[in-house]
């Protein structure tokens, strides 16, 4: 009897043992279904039609209009090649400069936790306020930078306005407010590799490089591909520093996908049209990544 | 281990340097005294008695405005008001586009939560033909005749009915700084009359090594409205009568050819650094509006109204830009009546004159002919000559499109990155796409 009860009870769940976790998690299906799955179903439909917010006499659908608006928009081409251009280049400064810091940071026998704090810091600072100082300190008549330029006799720029620098100050700023997270991310991994492995490969008489390279990285592999994955999805997404700092100009330079899409699409409460180039945004965010998201389900 | 020691201590002198100049800078904001105005009791008193001020119950009022000097005024003449009407008046100070989209939301529940909005005049289209402002005609309301004739057109529909009051008389001037000015031989009391006078004072000021002609850069909206007085100079316009664009002209080409000119003399910036520039002597000449700049008679900036011909026995057009912002009383307003009553409150000539020293600038010929007035704001006296002959941005629903299209290919051309013919190309192209 004993040996009965044992195998039924390892054997195949009867239909009462597998409502209790279907009900467990039924509360975290609701929650997606209306949080996740209701907005996209809703996007996916609007994107096919006129909808525009508060206009009287409705909406109607127009097929593909949309997105055949929007691939035939010279504006949002430029908007989608600047918007990979920018993820690229943010993501892998990002990546090397965190990478570093976090490697020496790690690497300190002593004030690790107030650099940890310290280093953290931008990143906890709102991304308006972040704009709006980097705006007044690279302003042309009182910002500090130009001003310490001319100081050392150094070529002073209208850096958001001229088509040569606008876009890589953008760049500097998004870099410089997100390798903290990068830096905490592998940091925390960091923690996690054994120190055996580095002993072992000194005592092997490996160099620094070696010691980094063969043992460092792929120790952090997953860490780096997450963290890479999550800035990816994060840059791709850019707005309020491009809307606040430049408009989307000059000449275009600066301008993003989602810049595009409110100019064009949110700003007139043009939702159709803005669903279809969210969708579109979407999908290359999901091109972008779906690297790195094999690797880490592999 | 020295050297890492160096590094860390590096770092972290770096980040916080630089977090503390994050902070340092940080400080902004828009806050207003909130002084009541002194000659304004009578109008508030008329104005008041609604239902609930009479039950005793204070009344709260929700006013979505536009941040900055143009919702400052309105803000420090609000006590009284609430004073005599038994009511609380929260201010909602927001930005161009943030008003816009707020205002156009809330129009769609059946009870909104704005009694007073400010409105700019390009939206007037939009909001007439999705029926989101009451019919201020329909509650009583009219223009008196001090009120400048020009305002006046913007806040009515075809059939002349009144929507909107015209309440800073936001309209493009010249702003000049008079070193700059009288160094090129200039006074810029109505001695700068062409394009051509501003061209020699712009490379006068280049030549001694300052901004000559600063044109406004940003967002596309912002560029178009700086372009728009020299477009008007060479006789192009972005529309014909039925509304179809009009911007690949031979006209539009000189424009643009005499804008760049321009531009070449100076730099492109934004509101705050043109400004900057004037007032510190930096830059010589530029477009700008009465709301960023409230000159004294000792300041070192003034301005002037934009000339109206190219050359000086060229044709006279007008040139100014009409940039009023207005106020009204959306259809869906918690208490409409309190609404048109503040509204008829903040219209009254003498809470506008107690507006003017807090940089309010109203589109009454009493206020701005004042000769009290005139001596601490000599400017205004210009204002009123450019509200007199302003030109109004075309009504046209489309208008925000219209304007991030072509400020966008005018930057293209400005910047380099296209050529002339092909900016006015493909903002032709564009344009007549979406006037389709």
């Amino acid at each position: 009897m004993r040996a009965k009860n044992t195998a039924l009870k390892y054997g195949k769940p009867d239909s009462e043992d597998r409502a209790f976790p279907r009900l467990m998690t039924l509360p975290t299906l609701i929650v997606l279904l209306v949080m996740t799955a209701y907005p996209l179903v809703f996007t996916v439909f609007y994107s096919f039609t006129n909808y525009q917010y508060g206009k009287k006499g409705g909406y109607k659908i127009i097929g593909l209009q949309n997105y055949q608006s929007l691939f035939k928009s010279p504006y949002f081409q430029t908007a989608v090649l600047n918007t990979i251009k920018f993820t690229i280049l943010a993501v892998l400064f990002e990546m090397v400069i965190g990478l570093l810091i976090a490697v020496f940071v790690h690497s300190l026998l002593r004030g690790q936790k107030v650099l940890r704090i310290l280093l953290l810091l931008p990143y906890l600072l709102p991304t308006v306020t972040v704009a709006l100082s980097w705006k007044m300190m690279l302003s042309q008549n009182y910002g500090i930078v130009n001003q310490v330029l001319k100081f050392f006799h150094l070529p002073v720029h209208n850096w958001f306005m001229e088509t040569g620098t606008a876009f890589n100050t953008i760049l500097l700023i998004d870099v410089w407010q997100n390798v903290p997270f990068v830096f905490l991310l592998l940091y925390a991994v960091l923690q996690s590799v054994s120190q055996d492995q580095y002993e072992a490969a000194k005592i092997d008489g490996a160099n620094a490089w070696t010691t980094f390279w063969h043992i460092t990285i792929p120790n952090i592999k997953g860490g780096l591909i997450l963290c890479a994955l999550l800035r990816t999805i994060d840059t791709f997404r850019l707005f309020d520093k491009v809307n606040i700092l430049t408009g989307g100009g000059p000449a275009g330079t600066t301008s993003t996908i989602t810049q595009f899409l409110y100019n064009y699409g949110i700003k007139n409460l043009k939702f159709g049209f803005g669903s279809a180039g969210a969708i579109i945004m979407t999908i290359l965010v999901l091109i972008l990544s779906i690297g790195y998201i094999r690797k880490t389900v592999s | 281990m020295k050297m890492k020691k160096l590094m860390a201590t590096g770092l972290a002198a770096a980040m916080a340097l630089s977090l503390a100049a994050c902070g340092g800078s940080s400080s902004s904001g828009t806050d207003a005294s909130s002084e009541a105005a002194g000659s304004s009791s009578a109008a508030a008193t008329s104005a008041g008695g609604s239902g609930a001020a009479a039950s005793g119950e204070k009344v709260k009022m929700t006013l979505a405005l536009r941040g900055g000097t143009y919702g400052d005024v309105i803000k420090q003449c609000l006590p009284e008001f609430e004073k005599e009407n038994n009511c609380d008046i929260e201010v909602l100070e927001l930005e161009f586009d943030d008003l816009h989209s707020k205002i156009a939301l809330d129009a769609q529940n059946s009870k909104g939560a704005y009694d007073l909005v400010m409105v700019d005049g390009s939206w007037m289209a939009e909001f007439t033909e999705n029926e989101v402002l009451t019919n201020l005609s329909d509650a009583g309301y009219s223009f008196d005749d001090d009120i400048i004739p020009g305002t006046t057109d913007i806040c009515k529909d075809k059939d002349g009915n009144i929507y909107l009051a015209p309440y800073f008389g936001n309209v493009t001037v010249l702003l000049y700084n008079k070193d700059l000015v009288k160094a090129a031989g200039y006074t810029g009391d109505n001695d700068i009359k062409s394009w051509d006078d501003v061209m020699k004072i712009a490379q006068s000021a280049k030549d001694s090594g300052k901004n000559g002609y600063i044109v406004r850069g940003g967002n596309p909206d912002s560029i178009l409205s700086d372009f728009i007085p020299v477009m008007l100079a060479n006789g192009a316009w972005v529309v014909d009568d039925n509304n179809k664009p009009t911007v690949d002209t031979p006209e539009m080409k000189q424009a643009l050819t005499q804008y760049k000119d321009l531009a070449a003399t100076g730099q492109s910036m934004e509101k705050d650094d043109i400004v900057a520039q004037i007032d510190n002597g930096d830059g010589a000449l530029a477009v700008g509006w009465p709301g960023w700049y409230s000159p004294t008679s000792d300041s070192a900036g003034s301005y002037c109204v934009i000339p109206s011909k190219l050359t000086a026995d060229g044709k006279e057009v007008n040139t100014s830009l009409y940039g009023t912002w207005c106020i009204g009383v959306p259809q869906n307003a918690p208490d409409k009546d309190l609404g048109v009553k503040l509204l008829e409150y903040l219209m009254d000539k003498d809470v506008q004159l107690s507006t003017v020293d807090a940089g309010g600038v109203p589109c009454r010929y009493s206020c701005l002919k004042d000769e009290n007035v005139l001596k601490n704001h000599p400017t205004l006296s210009v204002v009123c000559d450019a509200l007199e002959k302003g030109v109004y941005r075309p009504v046209i629903a489309q208008w925000n499109d219209f304007t991030t299209t072509f400020g966008t290919e005018i930057d293209n051309y400005m910047q380099g990155t296209e050529s002339l013919d092909d900016a006015l190309k493909n903002a032709q192209s564009q344009l007549e796409l979406l006037m389709q």
